[in-house]
């Protein structure tokens, strides 16, 4: 009984890690930027869903109406003008474009927001979970995230390969001299695609400002585990990141489980043994470096 | 019982093993610093600041280092406040009379930004460029350690407070904190403090679990939330023998204690903590709490222990919910949370500079500034009543030995009470504590000073230590 509580409790954390990496699978798949900001920007959803959604007079449990909008929109802006302007040069280049986004923001956050914690408040929601037997308990919202990871991948999953514009978008990321040569505008592309992404960051941000409170550093921790879930899953397979994340939930719950202190590094064995092994993580495929 | 007893001979019951190995200091990396980079630099440094010193003989220049920015800042955030009474208190204002020349004083503020080695850079240059005769320092080890460091080697007078005074004694090269929770090796020459350190803690704390135990069912069994940090580690080590050590010699029957584990800082998951923690010891669940996490790890364990049904009877918490801001990102599963509280508006204490009763400080301080007071104000404000004090014992404020001397020997009433810095009871020489009380959170009250109400609001539930303070609630348990 202990060992399925380590269990449930491992694929909970799972699907929140999944949600969190999602965007940067995406991000790193279609247009092979990894961005350091990923993190912040979640930060960022969350510091929105404290500030900005009061004022529409919205229950703060429903800010993810007004947040991934906005955040949809920025996603494309930004990719349009800044991370275009920076993968037009080279690949180094976006890592130290999105390097320096995440400075920027952390200190802009600090200057206008100080360092005070903030916690998107849903009431007595946040206590409440659902008994399955003496040791077990899922929470209601632990649960919503598993439910809204699955749900978004599965969407994205559709998105991508049964419409005309997520086939563009596989198209772009598989061959971009190809696709560009058969119609395809893939700075739009990329737009989109970046939109997506930065959607499903603001889902996480707001998942992790209920889970915990935020301050204007808090992306740097997560940042870290998508990068593993991303890793474990494999590049480039949106299912990939869930099975990714919720093997390192578990990983890290059986840890735990042993003690807490083993808690990351039973994460970080997981996350060198599919390195060791599987280098293009489980689900990846294997790349011919040209 | 009392703290006097642990450095006694007779005062077996009073070991606290496991203190040897604590050493804050080291972690800052410190003693290495003052035993390499700055040997060299402090000669130079101290000429240069004496020869500073020698031309502005009208002046008393006072340098304050706090932390303005950062992970610390909730601790400085009534900095501007303070420091504008403290500026306008005649003493500054108008200057002092010292034998029979009149000084004017200066009060230069720099920032650490929470960051050890820019705590220590802006330290000399105060020294260097300011030519600073005094510095005070606040809030955290981060801050009060490098900033004191740095002074000692200087030469320059220095007066700290806002941190246990353990990890600030572990601080300086060759002192470190003996067996029984004693301070070994000799007292810093020019650095003082005033703070209080864990025995106090488990003297807060402690009178609030027994009585919750003998109103409720609860099992005595308590839970203890460490992180795998300096300041967990440090807890892990001290808090359950200095427990036993205190609790036994007042006859109380033994307590059970339950380790969490040194989990890394900012977790995601605490399931497998609260399991221990519900699982307890010897059938029995822990019914009372202790913690020292950094503020959004509390947040996310707590909110988890209440979806995983762990409701201990009674939480006192250490290093978080004492401010305001801890409070309200947490909601609702902040009422009845205890913690400790150094400065409150409903103690009886005034000003010594002006005479300003604590609850017209925190009733201005709120009119003023439209925030909630906190209680770093009254340290902070504190800090400025002592040196006046010191210079009152001087014939020549910018004779930076007499300086320090005189600091070690301030004895005054002041905001945060009566305050001795070479009473025998003191840890060591130069080393003045306060008393804390206990305070609860719950929803606020226009019945509390200001008459404004806050959502919630601290109020003192446990006045054991310090019975100046009057009790403003009853002490109920975190969980019925």
């Amino acid at each position: 009984m202990i060992w399925l509580n380590v269990i449930v409790s491992g694929v909970l954390l799972g699907g929140f890690y999944a949600l969190f990496a999602c965007g940067l699978s995406l991000m790193f798949g279609v247009m092979k930027i990894i961005n350091l900001a990923h993190g912040d920007m979640a930060v960022v959803a969350g510091y929105t869903a404290v500030f900005l959604v009061p004022k529409f007079h919205l229950p703060e449990v429903w800010s993810f109406l007004v947040v991934v909008p906005i955040f949809a929109l920025l996603g494309y802006v930004v990719q349009r003008t800044l991370l275009q302007k920076s993968i037009d040069r080279d690949p180094f280049t976006t890592l130290l474009v999105t390097f320096g986004l995440s400075v920027v923001i952390e200190n802009l956050l600090l200057e206008i927001y100080t360092a005070n914690a903030q916690s998107i408040n849903i009431g007595s929601l946040i206590a409440k979970s659902w008994q399955v037997n003496n040791t077990i308990y899922v929470s209601y919202l632990s649960l919503t995230v598993l439910i809204v990871s699955v749900v978004v991948l599965a969407a994205l999953q559709l998105f991508l390969s049964k419409t005309s514009t997520g086939r563009q978008i596989r198209a772009v990321s598989d061959d971009r001299e190809a696709a560009q040569l058969c119609g395809t505008n893939y700075r739009h592309i990329f737009g989109v695609a970046s939109s997506l992404a930065f959607a499903t960051v603001a889902l996480a941000g707001i998942a992790f400002g209920m889970y915990t409170s935020l301050s204007p550093t808090a992306g740097g921790v997560n940042l870290l585990f998508a990068f593993e879930t991303v890793v474990i899953g494999g590049i480039g397979s949106l299912w990939g990141t869930l099975i990714g994340g919720i093997l390192l939930g578990i990983a890290q719950q059986f840890g735990a489980h042993f003690n807490e202190q083993y808690t990351v590094l039973a994460g970080n064995v997981l996350f060198l043994l599919v390195l060791a092994i599987r280098p293009q993580g489980l689900f990846g495929k294997k790349v011919v470096m040209s | 019982m009392g703290i006097e007893e642990s450095s006694g001979t007779g005062s077996q019951e009073r070991t606290i093993p496991g203190w040897g190995s604590v050493e804050f200091g080291r972690r800052l990396g410190l003693k290495a610093v003052a035993g390499t980079a700055l040997v060299g630099g402090m000669a130079a440094l101290a000429e240069a600041s004496a020869s500073a010193a020698a031309l502005k003989s009208g002046t008393i220049k006072i340098g304050y280092v706090t932390p303005s920015t950062g992970s610390l800042a909730d601790f400085a955030g009534p900095d501007k406040f303070v420091l504008s009474l403290v500026r306008s208190a005649s003493q500054f204002a108008k200057g002092i009379t010292i034998g029979k020349t009149k000084y004017k004083i200066e009060v230069t503020v720099k920032n650490s930004q929470s960051d050890p080695s820019i705590a220590s850079t802006v330290t000399t240059e105060l020294i260097q460029q300011t030519g600073v005769d005094l510095i005070v320092t606040s809030s955290a080890p981060e801050t009060t350690i490098p900033v004191s460091v740095v002074c000692e080697g200087a030469g320059v007078p220095c007066l700290s407070t806002v941190c246990p005074w353990e990890a600030w004694w572990g601080g300086f090269t060759g002192n470190s904190i003996g067996a029984a929770g004693n301070a070994v090796g000799a007292p810093p020459e020019y650095c003082t403090m005033f703070f209080f350190g864990v025995p106090e803690f488990v003297e807060c704390f402690l009178p609030m679990w027994n009585r919750v135990l003998k109103t409720t069912s609860a099992n005595q069994v308590y839970a203890g939330m460490f992180p795998n940090d300096s300041d967990g580690n440090a807890f892990r080590a001290a808090w359950p023998p200095t427990l036993s050590a205190i609790n036994s010699a007042e006859g109380g029957t033994p307590w059970t204690f339950v380790d969490g584990g040194a989990y890394t800082d900012l977790a995601t998951d605490y399931t497998a903590m609260i399991e221990l923690f519900k699982a307890g010891s010897g059938g029995k669940s822990c019914d009372f709490f202790i913690n020292c996490p950094l503020p959004p790890d509390f947040n996310t364990f707590w909110k988890q222990a209440s979806q995983q049904d762990w409701n201990p009877k009674l939480a006192t918490v250490a290093k978080v919910m004492l401010f305001p801001t801890d409070v309200y990102a947490l909601g609702d599963l902040s009422n009845n949370v205890a913690t400790d509280c150094w400065f409150s508006p409903n103690a009886p204490y005034k000003s010594s500079l002006t005479g300003m009763t604590a609850s017209t400080f925190a009733a201005n301080y709120q009119k003023v500034t439209g925030q909630q007071w906190v209680q770093s104000m009254g340290s902070t404000y504190s800090l400025f009543e002592v040196i006046v004090e010191a210079f009152k014992k001087v014939k020549d404020p910018h004779d930076r030995k007499a300086v320090a001397n005189a600091l070690k020997e301030v004895s005054y009433d002041g905001i945060c009470g009566p305050l001795n810095f070479s009473a025998k009871t003191n840890p060591a020489k130069g080393v003045g504590i306060i008393k804390p009380v206990g305070i609860q959170w719950k929803p606020g009250s226009t019945e509390l000073v200001g008459h404004k109400k806050f959502a919630w609001s601290p109020w003192v539930v446990d006045n054991t230590l310090n019975k100046h303070i009057p009790l403003q609630a009853t002490l109920e348990p975190t969980n019925a």
